[in-house]
């Protein structure tokens, strides 16, 4: 099968589903002509014009609001938000209004807007573009969350996102737009709420997200040499959230470690945890066990900078831990 | 600086018709608000009411032979003005202050925010206010994007125009060149504090749009017909694609902001004075009658009329059921 970086994959998604339906409009910061600061949206102005691709003055919440009003009045709009960080200046638009604009008002209208947001640390950006603010979310009813960890992901998930009739964040790691994998050539959908066990194993489940799921699959190929198996799930979709698949894991292994690059404290891993102790207790045999980023801010050092991402040492020694129970 | 914008009008050259139109919608949005605060008085209806009483002309005579179904709206904080002047059922605003499943929310309850009217293209206010701003630009985006003719029409108050994204908006809608009208509800006061306490334009509001190269004016907001003139020009230049408007009308509000404010931030001379000389209502009605276009019967016909429609608006919606639990479960997803 060919392989793909996770740009291309994205930007193959963005274009074909473009392509299917012209009520589909993409803008944001410079990702017109520019082809976006990332390079994903290059060649999309060309292909489709001003009108359906247009670059958008420095106001991420005029850029969300306007994708509200573009959807609710038939269009299929996808903004980006240069960085995931900005959801910040567009807080109210994303969190208010995004995700309730259909409820609040009695559900008559429909809101596919598809809002990409780059995130993760990744040379340097401080601690203002750096960040990876998905968990924020997971307390906004009304929005899924979608952040993959590979090529085939991204482009299967971001197409049904578009497809969707309902708000998505999309969430893409910078680092992981150089990653190559196998994407095939004829059209695939991924559902939103499907789980992906990347590895399978019977001693220990880690539960990780975007980045860390390579980080995860790293050191359980090591604990594999110390005769540990890991197996690593991939959620795909925070929200939905695929609680059987993670549940099953759970009970099938009785060990859980949980790998975001989020900071720890309030991270996407403290719900997993809460959820999993909810539910099956009974099957663990040690306390569940998260590893985050450290709860303050990322330094734009980029020698410091590797102090705030899970290490795969890290990882290898928590489930060390966790098989001392 | 913004120009005030000034038409010699010959109401000969509206029909009996329309301009007894213009009367009945405000007598319906004053008669509307009035019987909502007497439920409100009698406790049936929960949160905060912001009373439109005062500003009645401003949304009649902008909304009323200008715009259709089809035609978007986001509404202001004094927004069941602009709601009845849309066309939306009386039932179903009363069904959504009742929170019984007549509302347009069919049960979720809305007060001033939250009712939504597709169908007649009222689509929804935020309770953060002014955040209108932005999602009108995408809805204006829209219908030019599909190549309608469709305006978009975005009120707030003054005390909303302090909110940043006014200005995320008006350059949006000054750069892609828009079809979109606002109408700055200027009644002076954002809760207690004076506009000139709050904006650093020290003239008008409107002026701000000239920075955006956006045509604007200043109307008296309480001169229906003034009104009416003002929006139709800006609405028939947005929908031959010249773009946007920004339109400040001056008005003032009768009561507090909120059922049960003491209002006394206010001298009662300047309320009184609005009330007695400067009433959208009792003008129109004067001035229709001192020049021979209607008799005091043809008003009281109207009064009745509306009457009328209130209360039974009021009793379909008081007699529509409270939702159940599963009411809060439904309609988040499409």
């Amino acid at each position: 099968m060919r392989t793909l970086t996770m740009r291309a994959a994205i930007l193959e998604a963005l274009s074909e589903e473009m392509e299917r339906d012209e009520k589909t409009v993409l803008f944001g910061e410079d990702v017109g002509k520019f082809g976006g600061i990332n390079a994903v949206t290059k060649g999309l102005y060309e292909k489709f014009g001003n009108k359906r691709v247009f670059d958008t003055p420095i106001a991420e919440s005029t850029i969300v609001g306007a994708a509200l009003g573009m959807a609710i009045t038939g269009l299929r709009p996808i903004p980006e938000l240069q960085f995931g960080d900005f959801v910040g200046i567009a807080f109210d638009e994303i969190f208010n209004k995004l995700g309730k604009w259909r409820y609040m008002h009695g559900g008559s209208m429909e809101v596919p807007v598809t809002l990409r947001l780059p995130i993760g640390i990744a040379g340097g950006a401080g601690p203002e573009h750096s960040q990876s603010p998905q968990a924020l979310f997971m307390h906004g009813p009304g929005l899924h969350i979608a952040i993959p960890s590979t090529p085939y992901d991204a482009k299967g998930l971001l197409k049904t996102a578009i497809r969707d009739n309902n708000a998505v964040l999309f969430f893409e790691h910078k680092v992981l737009y150089d990653l190559k994998g196998e994407v095939p050539e004829e059209e695939y959908l991924i559902p939103l709420g499907q789980a992906d066990v990347k590895r399978e194993g019977s001693d220990v489940t880690i539960i990780a997200t975007a980045l860390q799921v390579h980080t995860a699959l790293d050191a359980a190929e090591s604990l594999s040499k110390e005769g540990i198996e890991v197996e690593v799930v991939d959620p795909r979709t925070l929200a939905p959230l695929d609680k059987e698949t993670i549940l099953g894991s759970v009970r099938k292994t009785g060990r859980v470690l949980i790998v975001h690059e989020e900071p720890k404290t309030g991270g996407s891993g403290a719900e997993l945890a809460a959820q999993i102790s909810e539910e099956a207790i009974f099957d663990l045999q040690a306390p569940v066990r998260r590893i985050g980023g450290p709860d303050v801010p990322i330094a734009q050092s980029l020698h410091l900078e590797q102090f705030y991402r899970p290490s795969e040492q890290q990882i290898i020694d928590t489930v060390m831990e966790l098989m001392e129970y | 600086m913004a120009e005030i914008y000034q038409k010699e009008i010959n109401l000969r050259d509206y029909s009996k018709e329309n301009l007894m139109a213009f009367y009945r919608t405000m007598v319906k949005i004053r008669k509307f608000d009035e019987n909502l605060i007497q439920l409100m008085h009698e406790g049936k209806v929960s949160g905060f009411y912001h009373s439109g009483i005062g500003s009645e002309g401003l949304s009649a005579g902008s909304i009323v032979h200008n715009l259709r179904d089809e035609d978007y709206l986001y509404y202001n904080h004094r927004g069941c003005n602009q709601k009845i002047a849309k066309g939306v059922p009386l039932s179903k605003l009363y069904g959504d202050f009742l929170g019984t499943v007549e509302g347009t929310t069919r049960g979720l309850g809305a007060g001033i925010v939250h009712s939504a009217d597709v169908s007649r293209g009222v689509l929804g206010q935020a309770g953060t206010i002014g955040s209108q701003f932005n999602i009108a630009v995408g809805t204006a985006y829209s219908a030019k994007f599909q190549g309608t003719d469709r305006v978009t029409v975005c009120y707030f108050g003054d005390g909303a125009a302090a909110r940043e994204p006014l200005h995320g908006s008006l350059n949006w809608a000054g750069i892609y060149e828009l079809p979109i009208i606002y109408i700055c509800e200027n009644n002076e006061y954002a809760i207690s504090c004076h506009t000139s306490e709050m904006h650093a334009v020290k003239e008008h509001i409107a002026d701000w749009a000239d920075g955006y190269g956006i045509p604007n004016c200043v109307v008296d907001g309480n001169d229906v017909l003034l009104m009416h003139e003002v929006a139709k020009e800006a609405i028939e230049r947005a929908r031959k694609g010249e773009g946007p408007t920004f339109i400040e009308a001056k008005t003032f509000r009768h009561r507090g902001h909120f059922e049960g404010d003491p209002y006394d931030y206010v001298d009662p001379e300047v309320v009184k004075e609005w009330k007695e000389k400067r009433d959208p209502i009792k003008n129109f009605k004067k001035r229709l009658l001192e020049n021979n276009i209607c008799s005091e019967n043809d008003f009281s016909k109207i009064d009745e009329q509306v009457d009328h429609e209130i209360q039974k608006a009021i009793k379909t919606a008081e007699s529509a059921p409270l939702p159940g639990r599963e009411r809060i479960f439904e309609g988040l997803f499409a």
